[in-house]
């Protein structure tokens, strides 16, 4: 009788070890597993490395201490949360391929076991990565990604903290609306629209059709190219013939430096060029513009007031860490998005004091965070129930003789910038005459 | 009309440029009836070496299609050596494969080593002309593609009479129709067709440095080009010199006027859809023999 209830009592401790060993305390986590799936190759390359150099920066952030780094996760080394856990990013290049994005993706959740899926950067890919998580049901995210579509899914565990096309396209044209009241012109009533034909300029293009007239503006004409063109002297003929006062843009850099080349040669400018992310987000093209002038005039919209928040130590700081893994360039506002996305992420996962998806996802939803612990001039960071950021705010800049991007709107925020608006848009000759930056 | 007559000459203009593009891929493809799909990265390494000259050594591209002709000539005989030599007997099926890895090989090697970042040139012979034109009855020409298509015309010549008018061209042509033959009568096929892929990465390297002044530098800069130099070699008869060039001015004008009165998306579609037309016609294209 008295070896049967050893036995038992043995049996039931060893129960007990398995239960408590089956429910593993959060903070014995060895590593907090980040899949990141992004384009490193193929057409969106230029973009991926920016978010592989920010994914870089966090790892380094969430890893190391930074006592004085006034951001999620600066000071102290890996979670607190979770007992010190170090962060670990698992970055995947899909090519730019949305079939091959989902492959990883799966496998990333199935074979690596990540506790949150980042990516992939471009809105296309990732609307082909959502349904895949959302069944697996781990939390997901895409800072960058612009497509107003994606958060208006409402999927379960998607959370953006960036702007949407949306938000942003509607600064740009607010602006426009606006700016007569504020001593600019008077007169300008057309637009012509010129996109690209994937899903991000796609979207652009229905937001602009559906604002414009709405804001009072008149359509003129509406053209759709294709991404990777050779040539667009013919589109440049159409849009002089159309005569808009305004042209809005939204094309990718070498599409942008190829339209540049067309429309010097046809001797045409409209009098505002107004843009949207593709090349008015790309480090290179804007760099490149300093030798010619190119984008002097140039209006787009930015989710930040890029140079009133260089100022800030925090984003000085961030800024040095991120140059030591780009080759020494600077954070553009694609990379400063993603950034703050993925320090929003670390704060959730720390604050979730679990891997578990439910308690990060009830994590997520409880964020409140002030605009002080940002790189970046959101007014914090607060999801609706579409997991959408409506703190994230758009504001519009435009670039200067010195080639740097200044900001034109929210008013209160112009004022603050000082900067006289260039308009009209400068001839091709007034671009060439003018010094240039880099020289 | 003027709107027409300005879209054919801006569709010439830009049809010179991609005969500077296809005229490597005449002889590797149209010629030798070897298949390369990593023709549009050494157009990508041609414009990536005229960038490189000119930020490194301030090298105007006009100057560097010298170093980087040479360049890409030795890397062409090097790739026919070591790669091609070896899938040449097999199915044509290995030669794609050989090609397509040889293209992520070469695309995914400039991301390492440049980055995926775009580049530009912007203080070239070329470009500090850009926006000088030539106006003519109220077209537009544009002087710096003026250029770049006088020296498409120069290097059609040079391959035209090295082709069709030379020993070296005839022995060529003879190992591409009958090696066996062309044994016979002393000719070594392997040292043709070596000299075929280096005179193709050659050509379109140069193409490549010349274009490297009108559009961004990127390592996927290729394909778009690739594409359309298949269908242009295609559509102007396997191994026609004239052929390609004639069919590269077609397509740079049928793209051109067809986005004047259509949407812009229908550019390729009638591009293509003029070699579906010719083919039904000629199979052999416009100026092939077979």
């Amino acid at each position: 009788m008295r070896r049967v209830s050893t036995v038992l009592t043995a049996i039931m401790c060893l129960l007990l070890v398995a239960a408590l060993a089956s429910r593993t305390p959060a903070a014995s986590v060895p590593e907090v597993l980040i899949g990141d799936v992004l384009p490193l190759t193929g057409n969106f390359a230029s973009l991926g490395q920016q978010y592989l150099w920010a994914g870089q920066t966090v790892e380094d952030i969430i890893n190391n201490d930074y006592p004085d780094l006034a951001v999620p996760l600066g000071p102290g080394k890996g979670f607190p949360g979770l007992g010190g856990a170090p962060a670990k990013f698992i970055f995947r290049d899909d090519q730019s391929r949305g079939d091959l994005a989902r492959t990883i993706a799966e496998q990333l959740i199935t074979v690596n076991r990540v506790h949150w899926l980042n990516g992939d950067g471009t809105s296309g890919n990732t609307s082909i990565i959502q349904p895949v998580v959302e069944s697996y049901g781990i939390p997901m995210s895409c800072h960058p990604c612009a497509s107003p579509t994606l958060t208006e899914k409402g999927m379960k565990w998607y959370w953006r903290t960036g702007p949407n096309d949306r938000t942003m396209v509607a600064s740009l044209f607010s602006f426009l609306k606006e700016w007569p009241e504020h001593g600019g012109p008077k007169g300008l009533k057309t637009v012509a629209v010129f996109t690209c034909d994937n899903l991000f300029c796609q979207d652009n293009r229905k937001i602009a059709n559906e604002l414009l007239p709405r804001l009072g503006f008149e359509i003129v004409l509406d053209l759709t190219t294709k991404t990777g063109a050779t040539t667009l002297a013919s589109e440049v003929q159409r849009l002089q013939a159309a005569k808009p006062d305004i042209l809005f843009l939204v094309q990718y850099p070498p599409e942008t430096s190829i339209f540049q080349g067309d429309a010097k040669r046809a001797g045409w400018t409209p009098k505002v060029i107004a843009t949207s992310n593709g090349a008015y987000s790309d480090q290179t093209w804007l760099e490149a513009q300093k030798k010619t002038n190119g984008g002097a005039g140039w209006v787009g919209r930015d989710p930040t007031a890029i140079d009133l928040v260089q100022g800030r130590p925090s984003w000085k700081k961030v800024n040095e860490i991120y140059k030591t893994y780009s080759r020494g360039q600077t954070m553009g506002e694609l990379a400063m998005r993603e950034i703050t996305g993925l320090l929003w992420m670390a704060d959730t996962i720390n604050r979730a004091k679990s891997v578990e998806p439910a308690a990060l996802a009830q994590a997520a939803m409880d964020t409140n965070t002030p605009p002080e612990q940002l790189i970046i001039d959101y007014k914090g960071i607060r999801f609706n129930q579409n997991h959408q950021n409506e703190l994230a705010t758009g504001v519009v800049t435009q670039i200067g003789w010195d080639g740097e991007k200044h900001t034109v709107w929210p008013w209160e925020l112009a004022k603050r910038a000082n900067f006289k608006i260039l308009y009209p848009n400068p001839g091709w000759q007034e671009r060439d005459s003018t010094p240039k930056p880099a020289e | 009309m003027t709107l027409l007559l300005q879209a054919i000459v801006n569709g010439l203009e830009m049809g010179f440029l991609y005969a500077l593009v296809a005229v490597g891929l005449t002889i590797i493809w149209g010629l030798m009836e070897m298949i390369n799909f990593a023709h549009g990265e050494f157009l990508m390494l041609g414009m990536f070496g005229a960038w490189w000259a000119s930020v490194a050594f301030g090298l105007d591209p006009l100057l560097s299609i010298v170093p980087v002709g040479l360049a890409m000539y030795a890397l062409g005989v090097l790739v026919y050596r070591q790669l091609m030599r070896r899938v040449q007997r097999g199915d044509p099926f290995t030669q794609i494969f050989a090609t397509v890895g040889l293209l992520f090989l070469l695309q995914n090697s400039a991301v390492a080593v440049f980055t995926s970042d775009y580049r530009y040139l912007s203080d070239t012979l070329l470009t500090r002309l850009s926006g000088a034109n030539v106006n003519l009855l109220g077209i537009t020409i544009g002087v710096p593609l003026l250029i770049g298509a006088l020296l498409a015309l120069v290097l059609f010549l040079a391959l035209y009479l090295l082709i069709d008018r030379t020993e070296f061209g005839l022995a060529l042509r003879a190992t591409a129709e009958d090696r066996e033959a062309a044994m016979l009568v002393g000719i070594r096929p392997q040292k043709m067709f070596a000299v075929a892929w280096g005179l193709g990465a050659a050509l379109v390297a140069v193409a490549g440095a010349i274009l490297a002044n009108f559009f961004a530098v990127f390592p996927q800069v290729g394909f778009p080009f690739t594409v359309l130099a298949y269908a242009i070699v295609a559509l102007g008869g396997f191994g026609s010199i004239l052929g390609t060039l004639l069919a590269a001015l077609l397509v740079g004008v049928v793209q051109s006027v067809t986005t004047v009165y259509l949407p812009p998306a229908f550019k390729d579609a009638f591009v293509f859809a003029s070699y579906i037309v010719i083919g039904l016609c000629r199979p052999q294209g416009l100026f092939g023999r077979f």
